[in-house]
């Protein structure tokens, strides 16, 4: 909220500037122009000279502790002022002395007097040897405290409600890093200074304990506190760990790094690292709590191979063996196209690799898909129609370079916490922010537009923007002129369409419709994020297209805070595609059936490949189904519950000869294996995950493979060798090198070469990465405006009369898509069921109170769940979770899908309530 | 009284709260004349001119202030009074606006006018809570007779005043707090750089003043600041209230042109009246309680042994060592059965209550120099305790985001350093000094 700059983009901005000088004990240095006095000195002589206590790398300057002052006089040796070096700018030709004599009795007394209400016990301290304090006496030499006995707070009780945040307020020296964290970086507002004077204390929502207030447990107030006064349970700043892993996250596509601290092989706590690129300094609770997943006594430790209808244990060899004599014997009987492998977005690049060329060039079939399916499939479609390239066209920290945001279908501050966080930041800067959605999400409550649509009518509430742009003639017609092509048509498309009608069947006053669509237009820089309320629709693709058409009407394509944003569900969405985890596409989005490419992909492996698509994965449990499709290998994915229409996939996966899962828990899918293969987690493997901004980043080990696991590339490799193959053992470094022979955006990719911040593909050929794509032209040369005509969905038109009420699914902060890890963390004692949003009135017609558990029935099946009433949903509206396999959601959800990507429509479904009577609990 | 009266001329009028009687004595002209002859820029010359300095304490040249706010295209600038009034001893801006408020509204029409404010607001101490009532009425009165609102005087600009109370924190008068506390925030200062001239009241360029400097305004631009900088001596021109208390026999608010000497305001009928009883003048806080005391000799005169006079300059001969300030104009006169070191103790105590917070040394010194003082009124202290009040002081002094650090030191160094008998005579004499028993 300062002017003043931090170093780094300080350092940015200076290039034009001419230098300046100022002198450090009287030695003349060049100075940045607005850069502080502290980053000043400190770029020059080093971190350590002059210490700070309320001063954070990720925080604005404070000025509390004054503990960083420094004599500054304006000529050689003249009268000295002392002056808070954290957020003082740099005076031309001053004369700073940090260290002088009268400097350091300042800071001695200083520390001194904080110390007169700090409790003396630093051995039983759980930051001891490791506090910003003690280093800070220790530095400037505070042996005693001259004080007598006084009034203190060292008596103040700790808070130990929570399953993660704790504090012991009498440790506090009031430098307000904790609640500056919670305004700044997470934007939650839950730490703020009660009281006055020698009384302020912090204190949090209204005098509540962590656990009743609305902390979302993002940590960053426990990392940012200098001494134990906010802390973790797993004391995660001051654990003196024997090893410190940098890593990435697994809980979402926004792709934080981690640093995992060992200590001796076990892991203990997770930071925050202040230098990295995508989340410097923060993450969620996700990202730095729950990995206690990792060495559950639930993991699965050993093979199972299902004999009469029981599992039994197996060694790896008859796992193996028992695999491949059957897969053989499938692909003899039935031949190859009999078979098929779902790989994971979870997963690195180089599993998801090898498992598309394990069934591509071993099994011998493109019968190959990933999970993106059920999430970003009509993204990378929609994009490649109309940009040619399926990926995020900008970077998240655009946030901080544009003037208008759109985001539509996403819940950012629950699916993407962090990005979520700088977004709640820029909304709530008062920047423009449009939010279509038909939840009231927390952006939508700080958004200046929220645009709240009935569910299934993205396309609608689109064109009427496309509409209104085109009418008020705010397109950016130079752009349309040089970068596009198909426009008049488009337009005349669009201009056809009525208004009235689409209000009506939006739902949104057109009025409105009409002012945010100004707003993202006449935006100098207007960026867009869409998630999978975007996606998982029946005309998810077409939604897709209509907003990469938005940007390219608006001219907000190829510069810095512009562009189409996909939020990536997975951690690894992007890569899972990128690496040709797709029935049509081979590693590097090369198609199949194209004689060119399909020759080059033969000659690449040296086989032969089939030259038609394969099955995406409706249409392998139809072909299952069918009696057509006959074996099946998940790796990592739990499709029974977070498939659609579970009642459906589960009929499926039981007329299959073979199902093989390869799994860190037992799962609901893993339950029907023939064969379970105890899988390493993330923390156990190195390779690479892609992020939403096509950041190829460096996952690395922290701990070996728990006993009787191995990683799922390993997995994969054993099972190609014992088939005829002949791979090294995994190994992300060579795996890299081979990739980066086929996909051509991976051609500069180099495992020493990533970094700690990894790259941003396309990666050429000399390793320099791209932030920004699309800036000269499109990969299809011009961009193509591509038309679509809302359609209502066939579940509504099909069921609406028996089933009124639409139901839509969400995620919930605490939980990971089917909780298989985050249930098995604490983060299931904050979030303890998946529940059923319902609006006020709709819950009185039905006379249903809060937390009771209400009947949800559709044409599939009928689940009970527990009613939470709400506002944030439209009457006639729910919505729910689907994290818990007791409530087990998805026997509801419907088949449909998207009729292009296949992708299914979780966000629209006809159901019916009524009060449960407790009958159909699933057991 | 003094001839020239500028502020309080009419104070005494009957009716002159409301506008009727305020209108018919001459108020408004200055919003005519400006509105109507003068451009924004032309006004705030006039107050350059003037030689007004801000009368909240710190004395800084108001014309100067105005000139430096930034004028961003398309950013609101605001103009945002200071009726904080909580200095103890200072009660002069409370007259004003309880006996005058339409003065202060039409300076603020003026001063908002020069600035170019559309939105102005009061910013009044919480226990001032029926001079709310005063002032709103005041501004619904000026309202329905086209001094404030849209279009005044059919001349294109409008402006509206609100009058928001504070909740009872001292430091909701530092200038930053003030904007913090009026944005709906915990009163904490802000550190400068940005200033308000540049990132004030939601984070657009304000200007914060005195009440006493905006009612200034008025006669400035009625008589010209020509004229106005005549009166007065030196760089302190104009006349200045002056809220006196204490041992005096006439407490009360006074304004005088800044010529008159210390001991004329102190023993005139004029003014205070002289001591009650007959009794000796022992010391004064000229200045506000965030000034350093004086004992009587170098009160009356100045260490050079000149007559000390109460203006800017005189008041501030000598420097800390022999001299004190102008300060906010609240004049405590203590006489000679008063005791300094309990007299240090209760102020040290309402800085200590009052300090906000934040900065370390201005937290937890105000209350060790409360504890010490405390502990050596009650006769417990040590002759190095008095060694140590002086390094507290002098480690929170200019070492804290806000000046109030500096105003909880100043008195606590002044008292020490004029009076370090009576603080040693508490240590050795413990039992008299507990008993109140004091030799001086
Ligand atoms: C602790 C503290 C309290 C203050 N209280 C007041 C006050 O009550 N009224 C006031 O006008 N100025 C007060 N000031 C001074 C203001 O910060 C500011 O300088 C003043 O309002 C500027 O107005 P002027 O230029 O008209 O004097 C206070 C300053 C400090 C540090
Ligand atoms: S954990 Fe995060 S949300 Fe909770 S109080 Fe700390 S900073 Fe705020
Ligand atoms: S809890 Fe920690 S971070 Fe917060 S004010 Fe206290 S010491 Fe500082
Ligand atoms: S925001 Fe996403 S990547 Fe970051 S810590 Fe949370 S779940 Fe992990
Ligand atoms: S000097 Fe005192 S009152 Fe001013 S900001 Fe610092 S702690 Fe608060
Ligand atoms: S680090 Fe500068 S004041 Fe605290």
């Amino acid at each position: 909220m300062f002017e003043i700059s931090r170093p780094t983009s300080a350092i940015e901005n200076s290039t034009k500037v001419k230098t300046k000088i100022a002198y450090i004990n009287d030695t003349p240095f060049t100075f940045i122009p607005g850069e502080t006095i502290l980053t000043f000195v400190r770029r020059n002589l080093g971190e350590n000279l002059v210490p700070t206590l309320c001063d954070a790398p990720n925080l604005d300057p404070f000025g509390s502790c004054r503990i960083c002052s420094v004599d500054v006089a304006l000529v050689q040796n003249g009268n000295a002022k002392a002056m808070a070096s954290c957020h003082t700018p740099v005076l031309e030709n001053s004369f700073i002395y940090p260290t002088s004599g009268r400097i350091q009795k300042l800071r001695k007394n200083i520390i001194e007097l904080v110390l007169t209400d700090h409790p003396l016990d630093c051995l039983t301290c759980e930051v001891n040897n490791n506090c910003e304090l003690q280093t800070v006496a220790a530095q400037v030499g505070v042996r005693d405290v001259r004080y007598p006995e006084g009034k203190n707070h060292v008596d103040r009780k700790k808070d130990l409600s929570h399953p993660y945040m704790t504090s012991d307020m009498s440790k506090c020296i009031n430098c307000f890093r904790c609640v500056r964290a919670c305004d700044e970086v997470q934007g939650q507002f839950v730490l703020s200074m009660a009281g006055r004077g020698f009384d302020s204390h912090i204190v949090k929502g209204s005098n509540q304990s962590f656990f009743e207030s609305d902390c979302v447990s993002c940590g960053a107030c426990a990392q940012a506190c200098p001494t134990s006064a906010i802390s973790d349970v797993f004391e995660s700043k001051s654990i003196v760990a024997t090893e410190k892993t940098r890593t990435i996250c697994t809980y979402c596509g926004v792709g934080c790094n981690l640093e995992v601290s060992t200590v001796q092989g076990e892991i203990k706590s997770i930071q925050a690292p202040f230098d990295a690129k995508v989340n410097s300094g923060h993450t969620c609770l996700k990202g730095r709590y729950a990995f206690k997943f990792y060495n559950h006594k639930e993991r699965l430790r050993y093979p199972l191979i299902k004999k009469d209808g029981e599992f039994v244990e197996a060694t790896w060899d008859e796992a193996y063996d028992f695999i491949a004599s059957k897969l053989t014997e499938i692909k003899t009987n039935y031949g190859a196209d009999a078979i098929g492998g779902i790989s994971s977005a979870r997963c690195t690049n180089e599993e998801n690799y090898l498992m598309q060329k394990f069934i591509r060039t071993v099994i011998g079939t493109n019968n190959i898909d990933s999970c993106a399916r059920v999430c970003h499939s009509p993204t990378a479609l929609g994009m490649q129609r109309t940009f040619g390239t399926g990926a995020a066209t900008n970077s998240v920290v655009d946030l901080k370079y544009t003037d208008a945001i759109m985001v539509i279908g996403a819940n950012p501050t629950e699916g993407h916490p962090v990005t979520g966080a700088k977004m709640k930041q820029f909304a709530m800067k008062g920047k423009t922010s449009i939010v279509i959605d038909p939840r009231r999400t927390e952006m939508a409550k700080y958004a200046t537009y929220h645009l709240q649509t009935k569910p299934g009518t993205n396309v609608a509430i689109l064109n009427m923007m496309l509409y209104y742009i085109i009418q008020e003639n705010a397109e950016d017609k130079s752009f349309i002129e040089n970068r596009t092509e198909g426009y008049a048509d488009f337009k005349q498309h669009v201009l056809s369409m009525d208004m009235n009608e689409l209000e009506a069947i939006t739902g949104v006053d057109k009025e409105l419709v009409r002012k945010a669509a100004l707003a993202y237009a006449s935006a100098p820089n207007a960026m867009s994020f869409h998630g999978l309320g975007v996606t998982e629709h029946s005309q998810g693709t077409f939604t897709v297209m209509l907003i990469a058409d938005l940007a390219m009407i608006t001219g907000n394509i190829g510069r810095r805070g512009v562009g189409v944003n996909p939020l990536r569900g997975q951690n690894n969405v992007q890569g899972a595609a990128d690496m040709g985890c797709q029935p049509h596409q081979g590693a590097g989005y090369f198609d199949v059936t194209n004689a060119e490419y399909h020759a080059k992909y033969e000659s690449f492996y040296g086989v032969k490949l089939p030259n038609y698509v394969g099955l995406k994965i409706p249409q392998m449990y139809d072909a299952a189904i069918d009696g057509k499709f006959k074996a099946l290998w998940l790796m990592g994915e739990d499709n029974v519950q977070t498939d659609p229409n579970t009642n459906h996939v589960k009929k499926a996966l039981a007329n299959l000869e073979l199902l093989v899962v390869q799994e860190l828990f037992m799962t609901e899918t893993a339950k029907l294996a023939d064969v379970i293969l105890p899988a390493a987690s993330f923390l156990e493997k190195s390779g690479t995950f892609t992020n939403g901004e096509r950041r190829i980043q460096k996952v690395n080990a922290v701990v070996k493979p728990i006993a009787g696991t191995k990683t799922d590339g390993q997995i994969i490799i054993d099972i190609m060798n014992k088939m005829g193959a002949n791979e090294p053992d995994y190994n992300p470094a060579i795996l890299l090198e081979e990739i980066s022979k086929i996909v051509p955006f991976f051609a500069g990719v180099k495992w020493d070469e990533l970094g700690d911040n990894g790259k941003q593909w396309p990666v050429l050929a000399d390793g320099s990465d791209t932030e920004i794509l699309h800036t000269e032209s499109f990969k299809l040369g011009k961009g193509q405006f591509k038309k679509a005509t809302w359609k209502e969905s066939s579940e509504l038109t099909d069921n609406q009369k028996d089933y009124p009420f639409i139901l839509t699914t969400n995620r919930e902060l605490e939980h990971y898509n089917c909780g298989a890890q985050t249930r098995r963390t604490g983060n299931a004692d904050i979030l303890l069921t998946d529940t059923l949003m319902i609006h006020p009135t709709d819950a009185e017609t039905y006379l249903i109170n809060e937390g009771d558990m209400v009947c949800v029935e559709s044409a599939r099946g009928k689940i009970d769940v527990k009613a939470r009433i709400t506002d944030e949903v439209k009457q006639g509206i729910l919505s729910s979770t689907f994290h818990y396999p007791e409530v087990n959601m998805n026997i509801l959800t419907s088949s449909v899908t998207d009729t292009d990507a296949l992708c299914p429509e979780y966000k629209v479904c006809a159901v019916r309530i009524r009060k449960s009577k407790g009958k159909y609990k699933v057991s | 009284m003094s001839s020239i009266q500028l502020l309080l001329a009419n104070d005494k009028k009957p009716g002159i709260k409301n506008y009727t009687a305020y209108r018919a004595n001459g108020g408004y002209q200055s919003v005519e004349k400006a509105l109507g002859n003068m451009s924004p820029d032309e006004v705030t010359e006039d107050v350059k001119k003037s030689g007004l300095r801000g009368r909240g304490g710190a004395g800084f040249p108001t014309g100067m202030k105005w000139s430096f706010l930034a004028k961003p295209e398309g950013v609101p600038r605001y103009l945002v009074v200071n009726a904080d009034e909580s200095e103890p001893g200072t009660f002069k801006d409370r007259y004003l606006m309880e006996f005058i408020p339409h003065l202060l509204i039409e300076g603020m029409v003026v001063a908002s006018y020069a600035l170019g404010a559309n939105v102005s607001y009061i910013y009044i101490r919480g226990e001032y809570a029926w001079i709310v009532d005063i002032l709103e009425q005041a501004i619904v009165e000026a309202k329905q007779n086209g001094f404030l609102g849209k279009n005044i005087l059919g001349k294109g600009y409008d402006l509206e005043i609100y009058v928001q109370r504070g909740a009872g924190a001292y430091i909701c008068g530092e200038e930053t707090a003030l904007l913090e506390s009026l944005e709906g925030r915990r009163g904490n200062p802000r550190i400068k750089p940005p200033f308000p001239a540049v990132k004030g009241l939601w984070g657009c360029p304000t200007v914060v003043n005195n009440v006493e400097t905006i009612a200034a305004v008025v006669p400035i631009i009625n008589m010209t600041g020509d004229e106005y900088a005549k009166i007065g001596v030196g760089r302190s021109t104009g006349t200045k209230l002056i809220s006196a208390c204490g041992n005096i026999n006439k407490p009360g608010v006074y304004e005088i042109d800044m010529t008159c000497s210390v001991e004329e305001f102190i023993f005139s009928e004029e003014y205070c009246g002289g001591i009650p009883n007959g009794k000796r003048l022992k010391a004064c806080i000229p200045g506000g309680s965030s000034v350093p005391i004086l004992p009587a000799n170098l009160l009356l005169k100045t260490a050079k042994g000149e007559t000390r006079y109460m203006n800017y300059e005189s008041l501030s001969d000598g420097g800390f060592e022999t001299g004190s300030m102008m300060g906010s104009g609240g004049f405590i006169v203590l006489d000679e059965d008063q005791c300094v070191v309990r007299h240090t103790m209760t102020l040290a105590r309402f800085y200590h209550h009052e300090s906000c917070g934040q900065c370390s040394p201005c937290r937890e010194g105000t209350g060790w120099m409360h504890k010490i003082l405390k502990s050596i009124e009650n006769g417990t202290g040590k002759m190095s305790d008095i060694e140590l009040l002086w390094d507290i002081q002098r480690k929170i002094e200019g070492n804290t985001i806000c000046p109030l650090g500096d105003a909880a030191a100043w008195p606590v160094a002044a008292a020490i350093r004029h009076f370090r008998d009576e603080f040693e005579w508490h240590v050795t004499h413990p039992a008299e000094a507990m008993a109140g028993n004091y030799p001086f």
